[in-house]
């Protein structure tokens, strides 16, 4: 079967270009040119560029010329009956599924197959890691938004003392899970546990909680469930995933992504660390039982969040801005103090 | 001084439009299948899917008849990106994992940064062809490492008053470097320009910002100011779109002049002479309607969106070809072969001078 195909040669090494016609013939191609054949050349030696809807065909020679196809719908046929990305791209039927395949697919791989990935090859991590990301993030912490203590003494022994007999009692290890308060404006009334057990809580969250030792137990073994359940480093492994994955699926359509990293992963985190505070919470209440507390005492701590215990109108209000703080990455208060007042221990 | 002003020997020119025929339809099928295919082959297909939209926009972008090329290969952007992502992951585990080895992780990535810019606009420009003749970029990392780190921190130490012209150094040392075949591109730009397309977007910001806060003035009327946390959720709408209108406006007033600069005082000597026509108005609105479109359809707007922007950008450009334009010769045709440019053809950063 012969194909014939009129466009342009574009002589090798330089700019100029004539209009041009091929005719290929089983493994030949003849190039004419003012009714000259002026090259003649065995197929396999043709380099041709890939058929793209829309996009003239490209006939690359070994001297370096080239001929491009005048028509866009034109393509050479090279007898392989393989199916064609072009066919792909131009399927109606497949389009339309796509429309509906391709955030299903995206949705499935970032919120549930890569968390899953990332949960699976953490557990894998050396401990070092985390030993190594506590001290560090410990260390400049301290020397950024972390002060010292102005509490009274007493009542800061007094917490450490309680949490250690409870870390004791629950076979924990004093060493790994260290309490330490500190005050902090930037973090308000808060705890938190940093990936190597080291355990932080603020002198603000103790003057909120100062008659219920029991809701600031609660709230420490909240954080140090996040420690045992290695949750930074997952949601460090989550979101390093997730970001390749976008950077790689959407990499040269940068409108676009931009769109989906701003909206999607703040979206995304936020149900990343919903489900990590329920796995936590347990970790609380479950322990709270095995201390012989009554897990209420969870509820409660939550329940000094939503309604803070009155004080001078001046200190309310710094109160409530750290609430807020706390409650944009605690999600769901309400949801949590009814699970917790309806809590059954497992055994 | 302005290139289309200046006297040309009697040689023969041609004024052509930059001519762009993408279609959204056929670009539709292009982008969502291949995002389709990239998902299944767990992101291996990306690769054939960059060249793919790559030679679309290229291969429809016409000048005097004649279409770009885009030259790369799938696979040494696969490997490309390869390296890049395990780059990017070493990064963020010591990043994330190791903060304060971190620290020196980024002192090394700075050095880095200018040899990433240089291989990336080198890979760019030597995949781009124009009528079987390649371009090609000559930067050397000395100039990169005081036009793109030394600079901008000046930039930061005089209180940003150096800015405009630092962003002129960095817009000079891409297009100065660039040249097509043996021809060698030539700029003209000017300081001036920048100071005042940055005094323009200021002048446009504190005009927008006041009219903003006039409509919620009257908006929540006079009598009713001290209830102004009980703003209604139409002014807060209101507020967010005039929001979105004003940053589209400001990014306009700036891009309009300093690209309609950058392509009126470029040139490729006794070959081409460019001019860009890009208006206010009508450019604001394009990145406006742009913007509603992707939020509004979910990100499905994206291939309209790309294709009616290089339509609009195609249309606002005009070319003037001296007869000399098929007598230039690629240089390259040799030097490929002999030096195999591996590094520049595994490092697939965007950084672009327009």
């Amino acid at each position: 079967m012969q194909q014939l195909f009129t466009g342009t040669y574009y002589f090798p090494a330089n700019s100029q270009a004539e209009s041009a016609e091929v005719r290929v013939n089983g493994d030949t191609l003849n190039l004419y040119y003012q009714q000259q054949c002026i090259l003649a050349t065995n197929l396999s030696l043709v380099s041709v560029s890939s058929a793209i809807p829309g996009v003239a065909q490209e006939l690359s020679f070994t001297d370096g010329g080239k001929f491009v196809i005048g028509n866009t719908q034109h393509r050479l046929q090279l007898g392989s009956g393989a199916l064609s990305a072009e066919a792909l791209e131009k399927n109606k039927k497949l389009i339309f599924s796509a429309i509906f395949l391709v955030p299903l697919l995206l949705w499935f791989s970032i919120a549930i197959a890569l968390p899953k990935l990332a949960a699976g090859s953490v557990k894998y991590l050396p401990d070092s890691v985390a030993e190594q990301m506590g001290r560090q993030t410990f260390y400049a912490l301290q020397k950024t938004i972390l002060e010292p203590s102005e509490l009274d003494t007493p009542l800061r022994e007094q917490t450490i003392t309680q949490w250690q007999q409870a870390l004791d009692e629950l076979g924990l290890s004093r060493k790994k899970f260290q309490l330490h308060v500190f005050k902090s404006d930037y973090f308000g009334a808060n705890a938190f546990a940093l990936p190597n057990g080291t355990v932080v809580i603020t002198d603000q969250l103790l003057i909120l909680l100062k008659d219920k030792p029991n809701a600031v137990l609660a709230i420490l073994l909240h954080e140090i469930g996040h420690v045992e359940h290695q949750h930074s480093l997952r949601m460090v492994a989550q979101s390093v995933s997730s970001s390749v994955a976008i950077a790689v699926i959407f990499g040269d359509l940068e409108g676009f992504g931009e769109v989906l990293i701003g909206t999607g992963s703040t979206l995304l985190q936020n149900a990343f660390s919903r489900e990590m505070e329920s796995e936590a919470d347990q970790f609380a209440l479950n322990n709270l039982v095995k201390l012989g507390k009554p897990p209420q005492a969870f509820a409660e701590a939550m329940q000094s969040f939503v309604q803070p215990i009155d004080g001078s109108s001046e200190e309310h209000d710094t109160d409530n801005k750290s609430i807020f703080r706390y409650l944009s990455t605690h999600p769901d208060i309400n949801e949590r103090i009814h699970a917790a007042e309806q809590f059954q221990p497992a055994n | 001084m302005d290139v289309n002003q200046a006297s040309n020997q009697s040689n023969q020119e041609k004024v052509t439009t930059i001519e762009f025929s993408g279609k959204s339809g056929e670009f539709f099928g292009i982008w969502i299948v291949n995002i389709l295919l990239s998902i299944i082959t767990l992101g291996i297909y990306s690769a054939w899917a960059t060249v793919r939209t790559k030679s679309y926009f290229y291969g429809n972008t016409k000048i005097d008849g004649h279409a770009f090329s885009y030259l790369a290969k799938p696979l040494q952007i696969l490997k490309g990106r390869l390296l890049a992502i395990a780059f990017f992951v070493v990064y963020s585990i010591i990043a994330n994992f190791y903060p304060l080895a971190g620290i020196g992780l980024a002192i090394v990535l700075l050095f880095l940064t200018p040899w990433l810019i240089i291989q990336s606009l080198r890979f760019s420009n030597r995949m781009t062809s124009y009528r079987n003749v390649r371009f090609d970029f000559h930067g050397t990392y000395g100039q990169a490492f005081i036009t793109f780190i030394l600079l901008p921190i000046l930039g930061v130490l005089t209180a940003y008053l150096a800015m405009p012209w630092v962003v002129k150094k960095m817009n000079q040392y891409v297009l100065s470097n660039t040249s097509y075949g043996d021809q060698q591109l030539t700029t003209f730009i000017e300081t001036k320009e920048y100071y005042l397309a940055v005094l323009y977007s200021i002048l446009v910001t504190i005009v927008g910002v006041g009219a903003i806060a006039a409509i919620i003035f009257l908006a929540t009327g006079i009598a009713s100011m001290t209830a102004l946390s009980a703003i209604s959720g139409i002014t807060g709408v209101l507020l967010f779109a005039s929001y979105f209108i004003l940053m589209s406006l400001i990014n306009a007033v700036y891009t309009v002049k300093i690209r309609n600069h950058m392509f009126n005082n470029t040139e490729f000597e006794n070959l081409a002479k460019f001019r860009s026509t890009m208006t206010l108005v009508p450019y604001a609105t394009l990145v406006l309607t742009n913007l509603l479109a992707i939020v509004f359809t979910l990100g499905l707007a994206y291939p309209w969106t790309a294709i009616r922007s290089s339509r609009y950008a195609a249309s606002c450009t005009q070319v003037k070809l001296h007869e000399n334009a098929d007598s230039v010769v690629d240089t390259m045709g040799e030097q490929k072969s002999a030096f195999g440019d591996e590094a520049a053809d595994v490092f697939d950063v965007g950084v672009s001078a327009f």
